[in-house]
């Protein structure tokens, strides 16, 4: 069996590397965000869709315990919950390379791709959220309500039931 | 210390490819986008997705709310819901990207509206207008049918259309330096568009002929009585010379629409059904 050798500069070499990953790595675990758009909520999911747990005002300070796509699961007011990236337009400081978002789930942007990608999908949360920042007028929060009314499916079939209509 | 060596190296070739691997996704959607900018003018014709359909979508409803007032009752909210919920899963699109949603505003002006992506609005006034159950759902029908046939995302023009799918090129990123700049104008006035279409202008006469039919077809299959649509734009008829705004301007009620339902109509026998319907219609709206 071959042995695998290695000369002494590539050893510094990998310590180097290392050691410079470990010190450009974001704390994107245990980071603190602040939420800095108007009319955000927390989420029981990484979903619209779910009744919001609680409204999260301008200038709230989230514990960041986890990231999954566009979602930070948070901690705010002794809740856990999950909150769209959309609260925070900016990219957190620190938090662009971050070995953490490597080894995760998380994609890892910069904010230069993140423009171009951007773009490349045409009308998405994030071209929501800069529309909401120009419009602060616009009641979204009331949309959110809407969104929230929910009829389980026992209870409309309930429903088409007592009023003799098609199941 | 050979030891270590070999960890160490181990180490670096298990972490090395993550990160290039991680570094190549970033640039791989620039190189693709760039493509994308050279092509536009193949492209520009591309339809709207589901989901760009639904942020539109929400924009239009967020901004129909500044205008009029969310009716603050959750059980007549609740019971539209099942109304609309019940038409709408019959309907030629019962599925769209995050459900139908219906909700009443707190005016006497009669309308409804159909946000793109399924967020439908009925007025206060217009629900007050209603007789029956059935005429609820001829309502919800009608603008479910508007949503199906995506007639609110319609109404943006086609160069503002042609303009977002060129936007979204690259090189458009560039000139108009990032997202913030041209595309969030984009969706403004794309919003601008279905905004004025709905509230102010209507649709065309085509448009609302073929909600008309997509109502009849889905109150038929869901078990309503496809009578009450023809009821409800009689009853809207009759009031045509005293009634002006709102409805009579968004969806005018006119005979041709009132001839293409009644021939549609096959048999619209009143079961004992539709009394029960019409008797919890008036226990929770006319309260």
């Amino acid at each position: 069996m071959k042995r695998l050798l290695l000369p002494k500069p590539v050893v510094w070499i990998a310590l180097l590397g290392l050691a410079f990953l470990m010190v450009s790595s974001g704390a994107a675990w245990g980071e603190v965000l602040k939420v800095s758009q108007p009319d955000q909520c927390l989420y029981p999911d990484p979903d619209f869709a779910g009744q919001p747990l609680l409204p999260v005002p301008v200038g709230a300070e989230l514990n960041v315990l986890s990231q999954a796509g566009d979602w930070f699961k948070v901690e705010y007011q002794d809740k856990v919950g999950w909150i769209h990236r959309q609260a925070f337009p900016a990219p957190p400081a620190g938090s662009k390379f971050s070995l953490g978002r490597l080894i995760g789930v998380a994609p890892v942007k910069e904010t230069k791709s993140d423009e171009v990608a951007l773009a490349g999908k045409g009308f998405t949360p994030e071209v929501e959220s800069a529309y909401r920042q120009k419009h602060p007028e616009m009641k979204f929060a009331e949309v959110d309500r809407i969104e929230a009314v929910r009829i389980p499916p026992a209870q409309l079939q309930a429903f088409i039931a007592a009023g003799g209509l098609q199941p | 210390m050979r030891n270590h060596q070999r960890i160490l190296a181990l180490i670096m070739l298990l972490i090395l490819p993550t990160v290039w691997g991680c570094a190549a996704a970033a640039v791989l959607p620039v190189a693709g986008i760039a493509t994308t900018g050279v092509t536009k003018a193949v492209q520009a014709s591309r339809e709207i997705t589901d989901s760009e359909e639904y942020y539109l979508g929400r924009a239009v409803a967020a901004r129909i709310l500044t205008q009029y007032p969310l009716y603050q009752n959750h059980q007549i909210t609740t019971y539209v819901n099942e109304v609309g919920q019940t038409v709408a899963r019959k309907s030629s699109r019962p599925e769209t990207f995050r459900g139908y949603h219906f909700a009443v505003l707190d005016t006497d002006e009669i309308n409804a509206f159909a946000c793109p992506g399924g967020t439908i609005f009925i007025t206060r006034g217009l629900l007050n207008s209603c007789a029956t159950e059935d005429q609820l759902a001829a309502v919800l029908a009608h603008e479910v049918a508007h949503v199906a046939n995506k007639d609110g995302v319609n109404s943006i023009s086609k160069a503002r259309w042609t303009e977002v799918w060129t936007a979204m090129g690259a090189e458009a990123v560039r000139q108009y330096g990032g997202v913030a700049g041209n595309l969030i104008n984009l969706f403004e006035g794309s919003i601008d568009d279905v905004f004025k279409t709905l509230v102010v202008n209507g649709y065309s006469r085509t448009a609302e002929m073929a909600a008309d039919a997509g109502a009849v077809d889905t109150l038929t299959k869901a078990g309503y009585n496809p009578q009450a649509l023809a009821d409800l734009l009689e009853q809207m008829m009759a009031r045509g010379k005293s009634g002006s705004g709102g409805i009579f301007t968004t969806h005018p009620p006119t005979s041709d629409r009132l001839a293409q339902v009644k021939a549609m109509i096959k048999e619209a026998p009143t079961s004992s059904a539709e009394a029960k319907r019409t008797n919890r219609f008036k226990k929770i709206v006319q309260l």
